[in-house]
């Protein structure tokens, strides 16, 4: 492993690395559609939040292609879809917290997702 | 650090940290001097005055406004702000009837190139769990009074893409520029935890 030099820190910095990919898969999900967020027992790297594990909400966007961090933490990489899953707050925490209207956007893999 | 003053002795972690810093400089894992320049980079040429000056651009632009929501990745290198920590971004604008905030729930991501480095309590497991189960309480303790009707949406950055929240253009600046727009927005605003600075704040 080389060490960052001082000369190269900015240009570092500045040009980032998008973990965006290139995919050739078609999205199994669309704005719109009625998502399920999976209950995964999963030892090790996973992106998904255990507070909507088992939750359902709508899909709100999709976000593209990127490598897929629970694969890539082990070494392999590979793309999976990104959606942006809109979760109401009953849906989430129970009628006490809905006087007032809040939703939850959580970015999730597609893997994470099951149709609702 | 060295005008830190030993009133108590060294904690543990003090001690450790010191000790991994010593090993790998001399390892040659570490350059000393690029760390120093990384910890300049992000005390004085990038922080939220790069955020502040992408929402007063499209509080007065329209059509730049449109750039911003439509492909905020590139409308924010329009101004050379960019790279790590900042490479796919979206930007979330509050309206009358809606307000966004961002958290990481899993961790501190946060969009470097416009905002710097996280506040400590952005990264903090309370904020983190108290953002998405009572997103109104954390408001208010932040000073964020929302009237009933608007809708809170809390934007959870587990993945990739980061958030830049766009406050609403307080009444009173008509007549003001971009510069002095700039300065009244505050780095908590852009997260959606704080309020704009008054008007009458500009000099």
């Amino acid at each position: 492993m080389k060490a960052l030099k001082e000369k190269d820190v900015w240009d570092v910095l500045h040009r980032g690395s998008s973990a965006r990919m290139a995919t050739h898969s078609t999205a199994k999900f669309v704005p719109g559609s009625r998502v399920r967020a999976k209950s995964m027992n999963h030892s090790g790297h996973i992106r998904l939040p255990e507070f909507v594990q088992g939750r359902e909400g709508v899909v709100a966007s999709d976000q593209g292609a990127f490598i897929f961090p629970d694969e890539h933490a082990r070494g392999s990489k590979r793309s999976e879809r990104l959606y942006s899953v809109r979760f109401e707050g009953d849906e989430l925490w129970g009628n006490e917290s809905s006087q007032s209207p809040t939703a939850v956007f959580v970015d999730l893999f597609e893997s994470y997702l099951e149709t609702a | 650090m060295s005008e830190h003053r030993h009133a108590h002795p060294p904690k543990k972690v003090e001690i450790r940290v010191k000790a991994l810093e010593s090993l790998l400089v001399e390892k040659g894992l570490v350059d000393p001097l690029a760390l120093d320049e990384l910890v300049d980079v992000y005390e004085h040429r990038v922080g939220p005055q790069n955020g502040a000056k992408v929402v007063a651009k499209a509080w007065c632009d329209p059509a730049y406004r449109d750039r911003l929501l439509g492909d905020a990745t590139a409308a924010i290198a329009e101004f050379g702000f960019k790279g790590r920590q900042g490479e796919d971004m979206v930007a979330l604008e509050n309206t009358p009837t809606v307000h966004n905030m961002v958290v990481c729930t899993l961790c501190s991501c946060y969009p470097w190139p416009v905002l710097g480095l996280p506040p400590v309590w952005y990264k903090s497991p309370p904020y983190r769990a108290r953002a998405v189960s009572e997103p109104r309480s954390v408001l208010e303790e932040f000073g964020v009074r929302l009237e009933s009707h608007v809708e809170v949406r809390v934007w959870d950055s587990t993945a990739e893409v980061r958030y830049l929240v766009i406050p609403m253009r307080p009444e009173g600046t008509e007549h003001f520029n971009e510069i002095q727009l700039a300065s009244l927005v505050t780095r908590d605003s852009m997260i959606g935890t704080g309020i704009i600075k008054p008007p009458e704040s500009v000099q």
